[in-house]
Parts: C-alpha cells; structure tokens; sequence
C-alpha cells in the first residue's frame, strides 16, 4: 500500500465538496465564462486523480528501481537516482497544483457578500 | 507519464553509454598484460563504437530525440608490441615477445573523457531539475 495511494479518492472527495458548497454549483454559473467545456469530457475531480495516480507511479518506478539496486539487481545507479529526481519533482509539482487550488478555494470563502 | 524533466531519457542513455565505456577501459586496464586472450593471442585492445539511435528513433517516429547508445564493442587491430625478454616463456626464437597493443596513458586519457563526459550528462540532469523547481516556484508569491 503506497501512502499516496488514498489521496486520489481524497482529491475527488474534496471536489465533490466543492461541489456541494451552498449557492449554485459550478456547473450552473452562467456564461460569464463560456466555453469552459471539461477537457476531454473529464471533470476537474478525474483530471485531478489522474495526475496524482500519475505521481503516484512515478513514485513507485522509484521505489522499485531503489529496491532493484539495493537486492543487486542490473540496474545502473544513475537510473535509479534519476528516476528518483522525477518523481521528487513531480511530487513538487503535485502540491503546488494542490496549494494553488486550497488557496483559491479560502480566497473564494473570504469573498464579501 | 508525465513528462516533467523532459530530455532526460537522452542524458540517461548517454549516462549508460559512458558506464559502458568505463567498463571497457577498466577491461583494458586490467588485461594489459594478458598474454593469452579467448583465441590464445594476446589481449587486443576493445573500443566502444557509439551512434544515436537514430534507426529506432526513425521508427518511433521522432527523430529531433536521438540519445546515444554503444553500438558494439570491437577490437583495437593494431598489432601486438614487441618487447624483447629472453627469459619470458613466451619469447620466440630471437627473444622477443608479442605484449597486448595496449598503452596505459592512452586508456588514462580515454578514461578522463569518459569521466568527464559523465560529469557533463550528470550537469544536465542536475540543471533540468533546477530549472523544473525554479519553474515551479514561480506560482509562490
């Protein structure tokens, strides 16, 4: 069990809440921003476990390259720190994606009304 | 996958081909004095031959990524060095005895290249990383 392995269901749990906040839902906005067509028909939630699914391999290629080396199996070292690289920045790259979105999400909360 | 550090699949193919080189010069290093080889020559000198794959990038169908790879590994055929020893068990008749045609300096100073290619492609990785955090931190304020 990978301990990213339960944020996608997080991630799609909080837009659900999102979606669920009082007022209307995003999807019943008008226009003021048209043409805002979900990207290949995904919603927002799947995109975002997409991505975190996609940390989450990249995360586990590293492990397994590690734990290959470690047992002397044929893999070169520089493979299994590159590899680690990728994953740590796109791990970076997943909290930033994620800081973004809760600060939106509390800069929306603060609104005036 | 995502693609986060793009073009490091190339440095990491030449990171591969250079560990390959540096195998094959500590191969050398060490026969230097192997008299006897598989076919009871002595030891010819092996060199790497590397080319971009570009047949399989061509195939793929992108052919602007072409990482490098080791081709094969082929013998050196200039001819053994003669040193003369009479009382080596392998002399001939007028004493002299067939060495393996390898130069020490030489293979020191294939051996910097090759170290100093590696520094080179490992410099790419640590920059690529670098300009994906500085990149990424552009979104803080």
């Amino acid at each position: 069990m990978s301990p990213l392995s339960a944020i996608p269901a997080y991630a799609s749990n909080l837009a659900a809440q999102i979606e669920r906040l009082p007022g209307k839902s995003v999807s019943e906005i008008p226009s003021a921003m048209p043409n805002v067509a979900p990207v290949g028909g995904d919603s927002f939630s799947s995109l975002l476990g997409k991505m975190v699914s996609e940390v989450n391999a990249q995360q586990q290629i590293a492990g397994q390259n590690i734990s290959a080396l470690q047992s002397g199996q044929n893999v070169p070292l520089h493979q299994a720190v590159i590899s680690m690289e990728e994953a740590s920045v796109s791990f970076q790259f997943m909290v930033e994606v994620r800081n973004k979105l809760l600060e939106s999400y509390q800069e929306i909360m603060r609104m005036q009304v | 996958m995502i693609q986060i550090l793009t073009g490091i699949q190339n440095t990491s193919a030449a990171l591969d081909a250079e560990q390959t080189r540096l195998d094959v010069i500590s191969q050398n290093i060490a026969n230097a004095h192997t008299m006897h080889d598989v076919d009871g020559q002595p030891y010819q000198r092996r060199v790497v031959v590397f080319e971009n794959a570009l047949k399989a990038a061509m195939e793929g169908g992108n052919s602007t990524m072409l990482p490098s790879q080791v081709a094969r590994i082929e013998r050196d055929t200039r001819a053994p060095m003669k040193i003369y020893n009479p009382g080596n068990p392998e002399a001939d008749a007028s004493g002299m005895v067939s060495v393996p045609n390898i130069n020490i300096h030489e293979e020191m100073a294939d051996m910097m290249s090759a170290s100093r290619t590696f520094d080179a492609n490992l410099a790419v990785v640590k920059n690529a990383r670098s300009m994906a955090m500085q990149t990424l931190s552009m979104g803080r304020h």
